[in-house]
């Protein structure tokens, strides 16, 4: 299989695992995104050298991941790039930032290699959250929640094509290498000289599918907004999910601040 | 009583300085009763897609008068008009784009601004209609070609279409798969124009045929006297249906 062929097929899966019964999948997207963002905020809210309480907070991911059954190990290899990036940032921190902040067991921990794991947590964190949302929840539940949260429709409308349309052009892209390959034999990838042609290829056949794709949602009534519904009502364990998280999340955070 | 009058309609597409070019269609006078299947036909370039387009507003109205179910097509009565007609696209691909066969069943009916106890009944009832109905939670992406058909016309029948329009809706199918359709097609009630170059589909599915040529109507009648006239189809670039050939 192609690497685009393995990209379709990872959106494709997806979409399979949010769809799949289980516990957190269970769980309306309401308060799901609820939670997901206030753990966000209140990630992004500790200092640069507040670690131990960032540790603390930990605690969403493991009883998340432990209870909803998703696989790290899939979290990993989905995310590898990205998680490569993110353990990037702040790489140099303790370069710059060497003044002495703690002794562990004889070693001199200084405040830029503090600062460099807590923005490499930060950003473990970020990605592993929304990992959990997006495995568990699918792409019309979390429009659904984000404009009941009062998101413009504007942004939840371009949210939704732009995950549809991903498709559309992973599609295009893939049938136009193929087509190259077939010709090309023996070559490995594309010939530079190709890259002009192929690209403005790929746009003009993209734009002709979306149009046609566009076309379809106007036939049926499409006047700008989609109008999304969750499968069922919230209920008193998803207030439940919501409170219990919120309090643990906000309890870490002032225990921290303490 | 007609779901579908045209009256002397014309088309011409304009070049990009807004010159006019010659008309793709000209002097098209069609009704279509209620209930009624006509197929379609005519070579490549004969004017079939650009006047299915023209029926549903995808292409605006220049000359003539088109009148779907008593609507006048125009801008005030397009959505009335989108809420008769149904277009099955001759790439399902293009037609699906929801996650799941629910989903993009429901989006009709939801743009119509239909309650969910309404959508539901309207979805499940079209998933009936093509015989789709344990299928209701299935991800697009792993339906086969002939169940995405079956989905796409799904899709139209939702919004209850009393006219619908289906683009090469043989092409890419299996034997099984197009049995399959032709069947299906044959046991919805409403009307239907099906373009088409699979002249045995036609034959199976309409009672009557329209032959465009050079965008005008050719010939107008009963299917079974216009796909047996060899010398009329060859004269307009068609031939004889597989199944009469070899007899």
């Amino acid at each position: 299989m192609s690497r685009i062929s393995d990209a379709i097929s990872e959106l494709h899966k997806l979409d399979m695992e949010a769809d799949k019964p289980g516990w957190l999948q269970g769980i309306h997207p309401l308060p799901k995104l609820f939670v997901t963002v206030l753990f966000l905020v209140i990630t992004v809210s500790f200092g640069k050298y507040e670690l131990s309480g960032l540790l603390k907070l930990g605690i969403y991911l493991i009883v998340l991941f432990v209870l909803g059954d998703i696989s790290v190990k899939l979290l990993l290899k989905r995310m590898k790039v990205v998680l490569a990036l993110v353990c990037l940032m702040g790489i140099v921190n303790p370069f710059f930032d060497r003044r002495e902040m703690l002794l562990l067991g004889g070693f001199a921990v200084t405040g830029g290699m503090l600062s460099a794991a807590t923005l490499m947590l930060k950003g473990v964190y970020a990605v592993s959250a929304s990992y959990l949302l997006i495995v568990t929840t699918s792409v019309e539940e979390i429009c659904y929640a984000l404009r009941r949260l009062h998101v413009p429709k504007l942004i939840v409308t371009v949210l939704m094509l732009v995950y549809r349309y991903i498709i559309v052009l992973l599609k295009e892209t893939e049938r136009m290498t193929e087509a190259y390959a077939l010709r090309a034999p023996g070559q490995r990838g594309l010939d530079y000289k190709a890259w002009g042609t192929f690209a403005g290829q790929l746009l003009l056949r993209s734009m002709d599918r979306a149009q046609t794709v566009y076309d379809s949602m106007m036939l049926r009534g499409y006047d700008g907004e989609f109008y999304l519904r969750c499968k069922r009502a919230a209920g008193r364990g998803d207030y439940l999910y919501a409170a219990v998280w919120s309090a643990v999340l906000l309890f870490v955070r002032a225990g921290s601040a303490g | 009583m007609s779901i579908l009058e045209i009256e002397n309609l014309s088309f011409s597409y304009g070049n990009p300085r807004g010159k006019l070019l010659e008309n793709v269609l000209e002097g098209i006078d069609i009704r279509v009763a209620e209930g009624e299947s006509v197929g379609l036909i005519g070579e490549n370039g004969a004017g079939k897609s650009t006047f299915l387009k023209l029926l549903t507003g995808l292409l605006t109205l220049k000359n003539g008068v088109i009148r779907v179910s008593g609507f006048a097509m125009n801008k005030e009565n397009l959505k009335a008009i989108r809420a008769e007609i149904g277009y099955v696209f001759q790439d399902s691909d293009s037609q699906l784009f929801m996650s799941t066969v629910y989903e993009d069943v429901a989006f009709a009916p939801r743009n119509y601004g239909k309650s969910e106890e309404e959508v539901r009944e309207a979805a499940l009832s079209a998933l009936r209609q093509v015989h789709m109905e344990d299928k209701v939670d299935r991800q697009i992406y792993r339906l086969s070609g002939g169940e995405k058909k079956l989905a796409a016309i799904a899709t139209v029948l939702s919004v209850g279409a009393k006219l619908m329009l289906l683009d090469e809706p043989s092409v890419a199918l299996d034997p099984k798969n197009r049995r399959n359709l032709i069947r299906i097609l044959n046991e919805l009630p409403g009307a239907k124009i099906i373009a088409s170059h699979d002249l045995d589909f036609v034959y199976d599915t309409c009672q009557r045929v329209i032959l465009l040529s050079g965008g005008r109507i050719a010939a107008d009648g009963e299917t079974e006297k216009i796909l047996t006239d060899r010398e009329l189809l060859e004269q307009h670039g068609l031939e004889l249906p597989l199944s009469f050939s070899r007899e």
